[in-house]
């Protein structure tokens, strides 16, 4: 375990290393003028220029640029965005909370839906019940989610007036900031009326999470089923009711636990998909999360915003991968190979 | 697994019948081919299907209904969006864009696939071991947000949401390739035809292309299903195809301003995309079973 | 990390969440600052919280009645001017010296950020117009420099001098006669600032939070504001004009019409700017959405970059304004609820030349013309249309797609331009443009303001004439008309002023709209504001 633990965080500094590395490009990549699109200043004047040219090492050569690249992500510095003209970096600490908040939620709704469904369509697949889960898993699966949220917003919100079509919470209620997370900072915040927001701002979460939900979900029942019908297929399996165990016994004691396995590295794919899903899910409900912000930025074409966009989500994402395979390799050892 | 078989010549088909007759035993898979198909024939001769021209503006003929509406023409049977366009010719002609792109999107990847693959399959040593790392690590990383992030930096556009959507599905293909090969390469007939002198071109064309196309085959369905969201999302969020093209993605996103007017503009765009990737998917999976079946047998 | 580990790891709060869940089945009581408060669906965020350096409408509306005040004001129903934090004025025989009586009993807002120790006098005046015209005053290059609205009256020439006589009166000395001095002073960008504040973030070293954490001495104050989010204000509990109805007023930011109207179908919002106009019908049909009508002075328009070719000869102008359909643009952008423009005037306007000949459409014409200015084949032009809403153009991005189709027909290849509606206008003060569809709602009566905002030599440089024209005959006929407050000697100079624009085609007009606002019927007392912003201080929520 500790040598597989080992090459697995080598191989996450290595591609952390890269990504820092293409991060790092994009500055120069981008249309327009190096110096504006490192610093997200929009009016430089040439004495200020001269500053920053010595700031960003420019006049030094490429690698002394990285480094200095490096050191400005590490202390914080991550330039201004080109819209606010406020440090990125802030801007990020209050809009990723909410993504995650989001995401979150939809994460576990997924789990919590997909591997019942999963299970009861993989113990009667040709049940009328089973073929409904897999029908149902189908079409969700192919739905373009951003249509999807549509449609739930034109019936749940407008035709029947149920719940609100955006938002994290009705904008009247002023909760004041702390965590990022609105459930938890209406619960830590000192006002009279948390109840009233509280319920306020679970109608907002209602939608987007179904919505943000969907795709995963079917993945998770797909998933769950073929895993389940798999090792149906196994000798084990077979020789467990060669001893004489029921179906239920067997499901319960053979089957689950080595079906479920896999499941645990499902949760890094589904995190994944659930950042980019997000994206979509809050340019429809005006979920002010960090993938709206960043659709925001390539409209802008604000460059810095789209930059340290960009690494925050991908160092989100292929960590939380390379967390949930060394937690998959810790449960099961047949995985540490390779 | 091989089971006693009273009618032997059924083996003797050859795998593409076999596997054909397997396939065209799932209704579902059968329903989804005729969608397939029909959406490759429309995107392929969309011009001559569009009963007006998607582009010409009826002044006088602004928003009108569907034809099941009282109001609506029995010409215009989806009515005509807001510039008095015809949104039946709209919808034809945007399935070469939705449908038509993403085929060549899969198309492209899947070339561009094979080449970077079996390159990749065929050498062996630390080169391939970092490489085969790289590409784990690319593919946890969805197709859409690595559309995304290819956009951002080459800017908007159908033609530049076609190349950063292929560059997006390039690894999972590298990388199925790749362990096809590879498992291919560890077959006895492969060393036995390479002990019979036979070099690295012809063990790839002669036998690994034709163990693996199965392989391939559903590799494809399956990245033509994320194609067709990829480009339609793109195109929802501005980034794809744009105005005047009539891109699905698009045209929902074109509509939005009339969804309290004209919802089935918004509504019918969408089905057009569920249907299109739920065909696709039909297939795919119908595909697999059919492969397993085959297999079995 | 990715698990909502605060729920994990509070079990009471868990527990709450769960009660609260099963207890959901009735609505439970509004709060008190829900229940007073309104919110207003705002189509884009305010760019400045100072509406001395903006012209945007969107940030005037969510700025300008609502946190400050103006030395006069504009009567909505008649158009007279009237007292506003000052009491009343005299002018000096020759029209260049006023002097302004100002109310003793006038409060700036006490917030979390200052505490005024005294009460508005003129000091405040002083500081406010200094900061305009003063290069050396402390705060004039916060924010750029760049006052546009007065910069594109001329306003740096126009006022010698702003003095204060005592602390109840002050004096403005002007160059020249101007007879549209005070209708300048009622607009909104002339909002009263504190002195007091702009000493306290001297002392404190930080200028720069003046124009971000604002200070007036408006019915309601500043709260907090969340970038593309929202705004958040109180109200101002000793407002001298007294009786603000909201306790609380939230600037709803949603740039997208669709889902601006479903915010309020979903009283997500009581106050909606900009209805679409194709949906006024359909709005009008809903029992709890009423829709608010007025006249509004403005136009639509579409100008060109004139000082680049091919837009600088003529002969392209006037073919290009002749290859439009307008007919076709009023009906699918407008849906007739505009009428259509011959010239930059509105027909309102007490000048408005009725002589001018109605707009030809002949793409046979304008393709002849092209080819007389030597593009028989064409040209490729870019189109850009503005990202937003506005009254004068309520889908430039529609009627764009239209003139597109239309400029084929004569051989010229569009592409349309767009880009998010802040950068969109500072990109078009740079005149990176071929051609704009753009547009100008008035912030006063007075005729001069659709003039020399638009189109002289100084709104040139100040960024907010979009054709980039400057023409000397053109300028001084407009200056003239400012010299006399003679109004048949003016009228008689903007004639001149229109035929000219007609003849010179710098910008092709294009509709003049009413203006409407959709708004919950639950709510009253909601005043539009013809010359400018909306005024939100009477605005109450009828409790059902």
């Amino acid at each position: 375990m500790t040598r597989y633990l080992f090459r697995r965080l080598f191989l996450m500094a290595f591609v952390l290393l890269a990504l820092s590395i293409l991060a790092f490009s994009l500055g120069y990549l981008f249309p327009g003028d190096v110096v504006q699109n490192l610093s997200g200043l929009r009016q430089i004047d040439e004495n200020q220029r001269q500053q920053l040219i010595g700031y960003y090492h420019l006049d030094q050569n490429i690698l002394q640029q990285y480094m200095a690249f490096l050191s400005r992500i590490a202390q914080g510095d991550w330039g201004l965005s080109f819209a606010s003209q406020q440090p990125l970096l802030q801007e990020i600490k209050l809009l990723l909370p909410a993504t995650l908040e989001l995401a979150s939620y939809a994460l576990l709704l997924s789990f919590i839906v997909g591997i019942p469904l999963g299970i009861v369509a993989a113990f009667k697949p040709d049940s009328l019940v089973g073929k409904s889960i897999s029908a149902i898993a189908m079409v969700g699966y192919s739905l373009p989610i951003f249509w999807w949220g549509l449609l739930l917003i034109m019936f749940f919100s407008l035709a029947l007036g149920w719940l609100p079509s955006a938002g994290r919470i009705g904008v009247l209620y002023e909760i004041p900031h702390s965590s990022g997370f609105m459930l938890y900072d209406i619960l830590q915040a000192n006002i009279n009326y948390r109840r009233e927001a509280l319920y306020n701002a679970m109608l907002h979460l209602l939608l987007p999470t179904i919505v943000l939900a969907t795709f995963p979900t079917t993945v998770m029942v797909r998933f769950v089923r073929d895993a389940m019908l798999n090792v149906w297929e196994q000798n084990y399996i077979k020789t467990a009711r060669a001893k004489g165990l029921n179906r239920g016994q067997v499901l319960y004691r053979h089957g689950l636990r080595n079906a479920l396995l896999p499941v645990i590295r499902q949760i890094g794919l589904q995190f994944s998909t659930l950042i980019t899903l997000a994206m979509l899910t809050e340019v429809i409900f005006s979920w002010p999360g960090i993938g709206r912000w960043l659709i925001d930025s390539i409209y802008q074409r604000n460059y810095p915003a789209i930059q340290a966009g960009l690494l925050v989500i991908s160092t989100m994402v292929i960590t939380v991968n390379m967390l949930t395979e060394i937690l998959h390799a810790f449960f099961n050892p047949l995985a540490r190979r390779g | 697994m091989s089971k006693f078989r009273l009618y032997l010549e059924e083996n003797n088909r050859s795998p593409v019948k076999q596997l054909w007759r397997e396939f065209k035993r799932q209704h579902s898979a059968m329903t989804g081919l005729v969608l397939f198909v029909s959406f490759f024939v429309i995107s392929l001769l969309a011009p001559f299907f569009t009963p007006h021209d998607p582009y010409l503006q009826v002044d006088d003929l602004l928003l009108l209904p569907p034809s099941w509406n009282a109001a609506g023409l029995v010409q215009y049977p989806f009515g005509t969006d807001d510039l008095g366009r015809d949104l039946l010719s709209r919808m034809i002609k945007g399935t070469s864009y939705t449908f038509g792109f993403a085929l060549i999107t899969v198309a492209g990847a899947l070339l561009m696939g094979l080449v970077l693959g079996a390159l990749a399959g065929m050498s062996k040593g630390v080169k391939s071991s970092v490489f085969n790392h790289i590409l784990d690590l690319a593919l946890t990383i969805p197709s859409l947000l690595l559309a995304i992030i290819i956009v951002a930096i080459i800017g908007p556009g159908l033609l530049n949401t076609t190349w950063a959507i292929m560059l997006a599905l390039l690894p999972q293909f590298v990388h199925g390739i790749r362990n096809a090969i590879d498992e291919e390469l560890k077959q006895d007939y492969v060393i036995a035809y390479r002990l019979d002198g036979a070099n690295n071109w012809h063990v790839l064309t002669r036998l690994i292309l034709p163990n693996i196309w199965e392989k391939l085959t559903i590799m494809a369905t399956m990245a033509i299903s994320t194609a067709i969201l990829d480009i339609a999302a793109l195109g929802f969020l501005g980034f794809g195809a744009q105005a005047p093209l009539s891109e699905w993605g698009a045209m929902i996103s074109d509509s939005l301003d009339l969804i309290y007017l004209a919802p089935s503009s918004v509504a019918i765009p969408g089905l057009l995309i569920l249907t299109a990737v739920l065909s696709v998917n039909l297939v795919g999976d119908g595909l697999k079973t059919a492969i397993l079946k085959r297999r079995q047998n | 990390m990715n698990l909502p580990t605060h729920i994990l790891l509070y079990p009471k709060h868990f527990f709450i969440v769960l009660t609260i869940l099963l207890a959901s089945g009735c609505q439970p009581q509004l709060p008190e600052a829900a229940r007073s408060g309104l919110v207003y669906c705002s189509e884009g965020s305010p760019e400045s919280f100072n509406p001395q350096l903006v012209t945007s409408g969107t940030t005037i509306d969510i700025v300008s009645q609502q946190l400050y005040d103006r030395l006069v004001d504009i009567n909505p129903d008649n158009g007279d001017i009237i007292p506003g934090l000052a009491s009343n004025w005299q002018v000096s025989a020759d029209g260049t010296r006023y002097q302004f009586t100002l109310r003793d009993d006038v409060s700036f807002h006490t917030t979390r950020y200052f505490s005024p120790s005294r009460y508005f006098n003129a000091t405040d005046v002083v500081f406010t117009f200094n900061r305009i015209t003063d290069p050396l005053h402390p705060f004039h290059m916060e924010g750029g420099g760049v006052y546009p609205y007065f910069q594109s009256v001329d306003w740096a020439s126009l006022v010698k001098r702003v003095q204060a006589i005592d602390e109840r009166t002050v004096v403005f000395e002007l160059q020249r006669p101007d007879s549209s001095f005070l209708s300048n002073l009622t607009t909104d960008f002339a909002a009263i600032l504190s002195a007091e504040y702009g000493q306290t973030l001297m002392a404190e070293g930080k200028t720069a939070q003046i124009d971000r954490l604002p200070i007036g001495t408006g019915p309601f104050r500043f709260r907090e504001y969340q970038k593309d989010i929202l705004v958040r204000l109180y109200r101002n509990d000793v407002y001298w004009r007294g009786d603000t109805k909201p306790g609380q007023l939230v600037f709803d930011i949603v740039p997208n019409n669709a889902r601006r109207m479903a915010k309020l179908f979903t009283h997500e919002c009581d106050i909606v700017s900009y209805p679409r106009v194709a949906e006024l019908e359909l709005i009008a049909a809903r029992p709890d959405v009423t829709v608010q009508e007025s006249t509004s002075l403005n136009v639509g328009f579409w100008a060109f970059n004139t000082q680049k070719p091919p837009f600088d000869q003529l002969a392209v102008r006037q073919a290009l304004a002749m290859a439009i359909n307008r007919a076709a643009i009023l009906q699918a952008v407008y849906y007739g609820q505009a009428t259509p423009a011959y010239g930059i005037l509105p027909p309102t306007s007490w000048a408005y030349n009725d002589g001018l000949p109605a707009p030809v459409y002949s793409p046979a014409k304008a393709k002849a013309l092209l080819t007389e200015a030597g593009y028989p084949n064409g040209f490729t032009m870019d189109i850009w249309a503005m990202p937003v809403q506005r009254l004068y153009n309520p889908n430039a991005l529609k009627m764009a797609e239209l003139m597109q189709a239309d400029l084929a027909q004569i051989g010229v290849k569009a592409n349309i331009i767009s880009y998010e509606w802040n950068s969109f206008r500072q990109k078009l003060g740079n005149f990176e443009h071929d051609s704009v569809l753009i547009g100008w709602a008035a912030d006063n009566p007075d005729p001069d303001n659709f003039f020399r905002p638009l189109l002289s030599c100084a709104a040139r440089d100040s960024g907010s004439n979009r054709a980039n024209w400057c023409d000397p005959l053109f300028d001084d006929i407009i200056s003239q008309a400012l010299l006399t407050a003679n109004q048949q000697q003016r009228r008689a100079l903007y004639l001149t002023a229109q035929q000219y624009l007609h003849q010179q085609q710098p910008l092709v007009a294009i509709a003049h709209s009413q203006r409407f606002q959709a708004i919950s019927s639950s709510v009253s007392g909601v005043n539009i504001n013809p010359y400018g912003g909306i005024s939100l201080q009477h605005a109450t929520r009828v409790e059902p």
